[in-house]
This record gives structure tokens, C-alpha cells and sequence, in this order.
């Protein structure tokens, strides 16, 4: 086999070619090393490449495997993660300079269920800084540099988990681990091309990861489909000791069915957005059709999501990087808005942000009350395209004026999504089409998914690399 | 589309305490955006509390974004308290006493 056909191939994939022999977890690993270090730089996607680390590993994966005892479909499968989980021996830099030297004597959780089903660490990506968490305005916010889709590099991949989206849009590696506290696995995996999985909250262990926000952060995958992200959200979700948020439900992949999803269009998802966006979005809904209903223009509880979300980030934000606002090192910071970002956050009082909190309580139950009338809500992931990197987010598609802001309200309340590639819009940039359901239902959402993802082929498509 | 008193001032929420947000809205009417320019003089009071703690730290810069982010942030708190709450309404979180092994 050429070594060229391992790039842009499923976990399901390179698993059977694993099984019958055609290949070992050291070609993988070292195929997929090689590409993170000729590829990489080109779209600011890696922090560090963890060679020792992934030959060492897999070597036991083919040790085992030559001695007939097979781990799972992750077993030899290399796989990135975004820089904000701790690794022993490699430094664990969250994206910004003051943490650049950063050093942890343990892996996270998720990386330690990732070793035990026999996946093989390449790489550590690169994100924005500190997740976003000081209020970058602009791309360029990573002391990696700004993020580039390999779709078109003269655009961001989204953020924060740039690095994840972009590594595995160019194959830098078959799947990677990304985080979201509001719209940091979606995002980037609308801006470049591919699948990626927002869990519910507590689903997945946080233990090791960089805190931005205690109560709203979450770790999921990103991968070239549906089925692959299922397959490594089976082996990361659960309850762990270390993370006492973690909740004790595993997610164990759906099998294909016929049954009929009922789905809701909230109002204005697709009006004043961009064409291409809204043509695809509708597009998509079409070849749905006919195991699908849909309801139209249905309506989110009006709460108050983005102040109590704004409250929340701000003061546990503030909190869990209070060394940096104390010592004065977010001058370090690569965008100049972040080196200010933090300090309006002093001025939040104890009152109300337990208010914000108080207030969260209500506000899950009336979108839990909202969501199980449907299997899911629809809505194009983001109302544009990639913006360009010479831009400010606000400035990048100026016309733009509408959309329906579902990422906001769902990550507040901590219900899962995922966002699945339907085409392409202007400048040759992928767009995405999103799922959001009920706390747990990620097994509709991965099976929606997957039926979309077997009629089309968006998610097979590849940018001009090599 | 027309942005209602109160998205507008549920943008302001999210601009001032996570401008990441922004990548999800709309952006705001010229007349709107004007309105923000002129911090309350809550704001300021509350920027100079910032700065009297770091009296070293800030250009006028710095302080002048700063003063914005509290402002938009004190535009926000309204809304929070709109939500009808008794006294039985807690934060979500749970407080668990500890007892080590014996």
C-alpha cells in the first residue's frame, strides 16, 4: 500500500486495515508524525509533536496486536490534542506565553482512556489562547499564531480548538480532542470541514484540562464523521473519581435505524445570513426529508442566556487565571485585547454572580422543557464562513446581520451538539450544519448525523495539501 | 432583522463579559453602538477601583477598555435580575461536606 492512502482516512478505516495485518501502529504513528511536521506549520495546527511518546506506544499497540489481544477501534489509531490537556514529559503551554514552559507530572483523564484503548498521542495542537477566556477579538491570539483552514489559509479556523480543526481538515492526524465553554469545537469544525462533538456537560472528565469556567466547559472530539467521533466519545465519556462533575452514563454508539426524527428550525436560523450558508442549510434539510419532521420557526424561552453566560465566564474566568491578573503577565499575551480582557472581571460582585447561578437553574429546565419536543434543532453551525484572518470577527462579514444564536443558550445549559460539513460557500470555505438536543440524547445527535453523513459525501471531501 | 430593546441589551451582556460571543450575533445599529460610546459614571468609579489595585499597570488605553467592559457589564445586570427567583432558588452547584478516612 502507498503510504500516501493513509491521509483523510476514518478511525473505521485504518482500524481494519490495522486488523488485517496491511499495516502497524508504527507506520500510522510515523505517517502521521511526519505529516504533523511537514504540514503542520503551514496552518499554525501543532504546538508540539510527541514523537518518543507515539513511537513508544505504538510499538506496545503492535506488540499486542501481534499477540492477538485487540483493545478496540482505537487500538494503534494515532490522534492530536488540543493543548490545554496535561501531558507528562511534554509541556502543556494552553496556547498563551506565560504557560509556554508549562510542565504537569500526569496526563488528564481523557488522555489516560485514550492510552488504555490503545490510541497513540502525536501531537498536542495549538489553540487560542488561555481558550479565549481574556475576550480575543481577532484570529491572531496564539502564540502559535493565528489559525488557518487548510480549505484556504488566508482564513481562521475558529477557535479555540484552531489546532484541532484544522489538523484533522488537512489529516494531521485522524482525530484530535478539542474543548468548548461557548462554540470551541463547533466552530472550528464548521470553518474546516469536518465533524465535531460538544458533549453534555459531565459527560466527559475535565480532570487535567485547563479550567476557563468550572460550570461550562467541556471536552469532545473532533473527526472526519459522525461515526468516528461516537467511537471515541464510547471511550472517553464516563465518571471519574477526579472530576466531581463528572457524571456515571458511558455513550455507546448507535446503530443505523428507520426511525423518524422530529426536528426544530428555530426562527431565523437561516434568514439574513449568508447565501451560501442558508442555501446549504436548506439543502441539507432536504435530504433529510423523507425520514424527518420538521418544525418550522420554533422559539427558545426568552431568558437571559448571554448575561448569565457572560457572568459566569467573567467570574470563574477571572478566578482560575487570577495568577496572571495578579502578576501582571497578561501583558504576554499575544492579541493586545486580551492583555485588558481579564481586568473588567475585578470589578463583578460575589451577589451577582451567585445571581447568574441562581438564575441557571430555571432557565435548564424551561430549554430541557423546550427540547424534548423535538429529537434535536437544526441551525447552520455559524452564519458565515471562515472570517478572513486580516479581520476582527465583527468586521469580517459585515452584511450579515441574522441567524438564530442557539451555540450561546446551549452551552450555558450544558446540552450536547454537533456540527457535521454540507458544502461550501464563498472563497471555497466549508460550512456547517449543527444538531443540539436534550442533556444525553448524544446518541440522536451521532445517529442524525450519521444518516446525514450516509447520503452525502461533504465529509469525505479533501483541501488541495500535498 | 431588528434587534428588540432587549437582544440589544443582551449583546451588550455578552460583548462586555465574553466578546468571543460576539461571533454570534448580529452586529449592533449605528444609533446603538453610539449609545455605548459614554461609560456610566458607575463604570468609572468601578475602573478606578481596578486601577487604584494595579496603579502601575495601565496606559490610558488600557483603562478606557477596560471602563468600556465594566460598563457593558453593568448594562447586563438588569437583565439578570429580571428573572423572577424565591428564596429556595440555588446556585447550581452542591456543596458537599468532607469527612477523611478515620
Amino acid at each position: 500500500m502507498a503510504a500516501a492512502d493513509f491521509a483523510f482516512r476514518s478511525i473505521v478505516e485504518l482500524g481494519r486495515l490495522l486488523r488485517q495485518k496491511q499495516t502497524s501502529a508504527t507506520e500510522l504513528a510515523n505517517y502521521f508524525l511526519d505529516r504533523l511536521e511537514r504540514i503542520g506549520p503551514r496552518y499554525n495546527a501543532v504546538v508540539t509533536i510527541t514523537r518518543e511518546r507515539a513511537t513508544a506506544e505504538a510499538a506496545q499497540a503492535d506488540r499486542e496486536i501481534k499477540a492477538g489481544r485487540w483493545r478496540g477501534p482505537l487500538h494503534g489509531i494515532p490522534y492530536g490534542v488540543k493543548d490545554l490537556l496535561a501531558t507528562k514529559d511534554y509541556p502543556t503551554t494552553w496556547g498563551a506565553e506565560p504557560y509556554r514552559q508549562q510542565q504537569f507530572d500526569a496526563d488528564a483523564t481523557v488522555i489516560e482512556r485514550l492510552g488504555a484503548a490503545g490510541a497513540v498521542l502525536v501531537g498536542k495542537l495549538a489553540m487560542v489562547e488561555l481558550a479565549g477566556g481574556m475576550g480575543y477579538n481577532q484570529a491572531n491570539a496564539s502564540f502559535t499564531g493565528p489559525g488557518k483552514t487548510p480549505w484556504n489559509p488566508g482564513y481562521w479556523s475558529g477557535g479555540s480548538s484552531s489546532g484541532p480543526g484544522a489538523a484533522v481538515a488537512a489529516s494531521l492526524v485522524p482525530f484530535a480532542i478539542g474543548s468548548e465553554t461557548s462554540g470551541s469545537i463547533l466552530t472550528p469544525a464548521a470553518y474546516c470541514g469536518v465533524t465535531g462533538l460538544r458533549p453534555t456537560y459531565g459527560l466527559v472528565s475535565r480532570h487535567g484540562a485547563m479550567a476557563l469556567a468550572w460550570t461550562m466547559d467541556k471536552l469532545g472530539p473532533l473527526g472526519r464523521s459522525a461515526e468516528d467521533c461516537g467511537i471515541v466519545l464510547q471511550v472517553i465519556a464516563g465518571k471519574d473519581p477526579k472530576d466531581p462533575s463528572s457524571v456515571d452514563r458511558g455513550f455507546q454508539t448507535p446503530q443505523p435505524g428507520k426511525r423518524k426524527f422530529r426536528i426544530g428550525i428555530p426562527k431565523g436560523a437561516d434568514k439574513d445570513i449568508q447565501a451560501e450558508v442558508a442555501a446549504n442549510f436548506r439543502a441539507a434539510l432536504k435530504v433529510l426529508a423523507d425520514t424527518v419532521d420538521i418544525v418550522e420557526d420554533v422559539e427558545l424561552p426568552d431568558l437571559p442566556y448571554g448575561a448569565v453566560a457572560g457572568m459566569i465566564i467573567a467570574a470563574e474566568g477571572a478566578s482560575a487565571f487570577d495568577d496572571l491578573l495578579k502578576d501582571g503577565r497578561l501583558s504576554q499575551l499575544t492579541a493586545p485585547e486580551d492583555r485588558t480582557g481579564g481586568y473588567p472581571a475585578l470589578a463583578v460582585s460575589a451577589p451577582d454572580y451567585l445571581r447568574a447561578l441562581r438564575a441557571r437553574r430555571p432557565m435548564q429546565k424551561a430549554l430541557d422543557d423546550f427540547l424534548k419536543q423535538f429529537d434535536a434543532l437544526a441551525v447552520p453551525t455559524r452564519t458565515t464562513v471562515a472570517t478572513p484572518l486580516d479581520k476582527s470577527f465583527r468586521e469580517g462579514w459585515p452584511g450579515v446581520t441574522g441567524g438564530a444564536n442557539v451555540i450561546g443558550p446551549t452551552n450555558v445549559v450544558g446540552v450536547p451538539g454537533i456540527s457535521v460539513p454540507n458544502g461550501f460557500g464563498v472563497e471555497n470555505l466549508p460550512t456547517g450544519l449543527s444538531f443540539t438536543a436534550r442533556a444525553f440524547d448524544e446518541r440522536k445527535l451521532v445517529a442524525l448525523a450519521r444518516l446525514y453523513q450516509d447520503r452525502t459525501d461533504w465529509h469525505t471531501r479533501r483541501p488541495q495539501i500535498d | 432583522m431588528a434587534i428588540s430593546r432587549r437582544s440589544f441589551a443582551e449583546q451588550l451582556a455578552l460583548l462586555a463579559a465574553a466578546p468571543w460571543f460576539a461571533e454570534d450575533l448580529p452586529p449592533l445599529p449605528a444609533k446603538q453602538q453610539q449609545q455605548t460610546q459614554e461609560p456610566s459614571a458607575m463604570a468609572k468609579a468601578l475602573a478606578e477601583t481596578v486601577r487604584l489595585r494595579y496603579p502601575d499597570r495601565f496606559s490610558p488605553e488600557d483603562l478606557a477598555a477596560i471602563t468600556r467592559g465594566i460598563d457593558g457589564r453593568l448594562r447586563a445586570i438588569d437583565r439578570l435580575y429580571q428573572t423572577a427567583l424565591t428564596n429556595a432558588d440555588e446556585p447550581d452547584f452542591v456543596y458537599s461536606v468532607y469527612r477523611g478516612a478515620d
